[in-house]
């Protein structure tokens, strides 16, 4: 049955044009499933790590590392019991990672949170920008994320969506959050 | 069953006041909007609402963020129909012949159908909820420590076992969630646990970060790397009401789907999101013409509809009773009640009467409301599907940063959030499910606390979860679910019902 389908589709394209782009190639030692046990693995690995200074017993019964320590044993066991039922398997690609495409909206959120309230990095400054700053900054970053954007429509949308949120969250449900202290003073 | 009258009047009195009806319909509009958007959920709005509910009085405050919860469902299913994308997790099965009876020129009946069976599913649960309310809680007070501890174990089994997908690695997310649920200062010594000096985790990670990064940030990240297709219906919507032959002929479908919901949506960990697929299956199992459920048949879209509001409605019944969230939804619930200084559990019923019959009367209430909301509305809710998804989600982010922000007015939370949502980016491309992860995560702090009440008392033997009869019990349902799902035969019936389409 698939093979027929491949033939079809051979026969389709059009002579000229590039077949379809190959699925990007599964690794064939890693994969989906691999890659998910191996996770697990890693991260109960870390985890017993981070708890290795924890005592697991105490006076009264249940020190504060035993509960962690015991999850991070359940983890690792899952992360091979994972990695021996699904060895086996055809291993398939998990496909694109476009971290690039979604950096604009961490760079967004970074600055969001840097802004609002001001930070301090050594001896550089930010100043108390408020949601004036934060908001735009937050909304214009991460919608340039988008493949369709539009620049002009973005900036005037930012700036409704601004104006909305100072109204909502500060005047209409009272929240203490920084408006523009540089030039209202809160 | 008197008193359950007598309650439910308690209750209408405290619901019907002005002030709470307002607060209701805020609720139910609120819900309903986000429940149309596709990628903004009510987990994200309530926790973008949590902290506002600081200067609401208590009743109000919960009034409001239950019809969030069950006025997004209502919402989701009017996105499955008109847009074949569901609007929630619940509305998933909704789209399959919602959209087919849309494309037919039914839209309005399948938005009255689903609308009607989500009234009525409404008021039943209601009625459902009234009458577990004092025999749930009564068995509450029976649990001690050693209870509690193995009623949650049970949840989580369960969860797993409701979970899509591949047991070993729903297990695996709950077992991160609790995990993860450790970090922060030990509930007894304060000594810090796996913080590595980091301030922002000494007090933990809170769950309002862990949700809207893994579901709202997490959300976007997706749908920016595998766009969804939106097509929105651009032909006739038709008429709204069914006729009464229609009626009559779906009536079944909505009452099935009803009974299916109320008792999936208590089960703890989340049997809400199974009951639509369950409602699903059986009107397909039971039909005449089973070949033609996928081309626009109406008892497909009435019943799952029924069944998954019912489903939200119930699962306030273990937060309400046993203090116990089955859900991340519910969670937040246990934060916005924490806020108000009211402590979830079996004594809530006897402390404030009046909070606990005015939650459950303003159910009722609600969805009234949201049938007079969807209904004559929908062309204010198509219109907002318009809205192109390149400015619906700067704005989504904006929302979450101001809300992650004023939890603590701090900015490291917002940060946090947003390295979370790339670890939900990673969940989704590992084919994990984030749901359990969240539910472990909510349990994990009282389920420490439990086993630790219960070796205090046991003096450190673990014996004492199986010598009490009720908790051996409640392992042994566990216990069962998990072998059960376990054995092929099983195995693969459950993954049929994920996989209908």
């Amino acid at each position: 049955m698939s093979q027929d389908t491949a033939e079809v589709i051979q026969v389709d394209v059009p002579p000229g044009h590039p077949t379809s782009p190959a699925p990007p190639p599964s690794n064939p030692w890693l994969g989906r499933e691999r890659i998910a046990g191996l996770s697990l693995v890693a991260f109960g690995l870390f985890a017993l790590y981070a708890g290795a200074d924890l005592p697991f017993r105490s006076e009264s019964g249940v020190g504060s590392g035993m509960l962690p320590r015991a999850l991070s044993i359940i983890l690792i066991v899952l992360g091979a019991v994972q990695l021996a039922v699904t060895w086996k398997d055809r291993p398939e690609s998990t496909g694109r990672w476009p971290i690039r495409d979604m950096l604009p909206v961490l760079i967004g959120v970074f600055l969001f949170a840097i802004t609002i309230r001001g930070h301090h990095f050594g001896s550089f400054e930010v100043p108390t920008l408020g949601m004036a700053v934060a908001t735009p900054l937050a909304v214009i970053l991460s919608g340039l994320a988008a493949k369709d954007v539009r620049l002009g429509e973005l900036v005037i949308f930012a700036a409704i969506l601004t104006a909305v949120c100072i109204g909502l969250f500060r005047y209409a449900l009272g929240l203490s959050l920084p408006v523009a202290p540089w030039l209202i003073g809160y | 069953m008197m008193a359950m009258f007598e309650h439910l009047g308690l209750g209408l009195s405290v619901a019907a006041t002005l002030q709470n009806i307002f607060f209701c319909f805020l609720g139910c509009l609120i819900g309903t909007l986000v429940g149309v958007l596709p990628g903004v959920g009510p987990v994200a709005t309530i926790s973008i609402l949590l902290p506002v509910t600081l200067s609401l009085d208590p009743t109000g405050a919960l009034i409001m963020l239950a019809g969030i919860y069950y006025g997004a469902q209502y919402g989701g299913s009017t996105t499955a129909i008109l847009v074949n994308i569901p609007g929630e997790a619940t509305a998933v099965v909704t789209a399959i012949d919602g959209h087919e009876m849309a494309k037919k020129g039914q839209a309005g009946l399948a938005l009255g159908l689903a609308a009607i069976g989500s009234f009525i599913a409404g008021t039943i649960a209601t009625i459902v909820i009234a009458a577990l309310a004092m025999p749930m809680t009564r068995l509450g007070l029976l649990f001690g420590p050693a209870e509690y501890f193995s009623l949650m174990i049970m949840g989580l089994v369960l969860a797993v076992v409701l979970a899509h997908g591949s047991l070993v690695k729903a297990l695996a997310m709950i077992v991160a969630g609790v995990l993860l649920s450790c970090v922060g200062a030990d509930m007894e010594t304060g000594r810090e646990r796996m913080t590595f000096d980091i301030y922002m985790l000494t007090d933990g990670i809170e769950f309002v970060v862990l949700a809207m990064g893994v579901f709202g940030f997490g959300e976007i990240f997706k749908n920016l790397a595998d766009p969804e297709k939106r097509d929105v219906m651009r032909g006739k919507i038709g008429r709204l009401l069914p006729t009464l032959t229609e009626l009559r002929q779906n009536l079944g479908a909505i009452l099935r789907g009803t009974g299916l919901g109320s008792v999936l949506g208590v089960l703890p960990g989340n049997g809400a999101i199974l009951a639509p697929f369950a409602s699903y299956a059986l009107e397909k199992r039971i039909s005449d013409r089973p070949q033609d459920f996928g081309t626009g048949v109406p008892q497909a879209v009435a019943g799952p509809e029924s069944a998954n509001n019912s489903g939200a409605q119930t699962s306030f019944i273990p937060l309400l009773t046993l203090g116990i969230p089955p859900n991340a939804v519910m969670a937040l619930m246990v934060g916005a009640m924490m806020i108000q200084g009211i402590v979830p559990g079996p004594q809530v019923i006897q402390n404030s009467p009046d909070l606990f019959w005015g939650l459950v009367a303003s159910m009722w209430i609600g969805n009234l409301m949201l049938v007079i909301i969807n209904l004559p509305l929908i062309g204010v809710w198509v219109k907002l599907l318009k809205v192109p998804y390149r400015l619906l989600f700067p704005a989504i982010v904006a929302f979450c940063c101001i809300g992650l922000f004023s939890i603590s007015n701090d900015g490291a939370q917002v940060i946090m959030a947003g390295i979370m949502g790339l670890v939900g980016f990673a969940l989704y491309k590992l084919h994990f499910e984030p749901a359990p992860l969240a539910l472990g995560f909510v349990l994990g702090r009282l389920l420490e606390e439990k086993l630790r009440q219960a070796l205090i008392i046991s003096d450190g033997s673990m014996t004492t979860f199986v010598t009490s009869p009720l908790s051996l019990g409640l392992l042994l349902v566990g216990a069962a679910a998990l072998v059960i799902a376990v054995l092929p035969s099983i195995r693969k019936s459950r993954d049929e019902i994920f996989v209908e389409d």
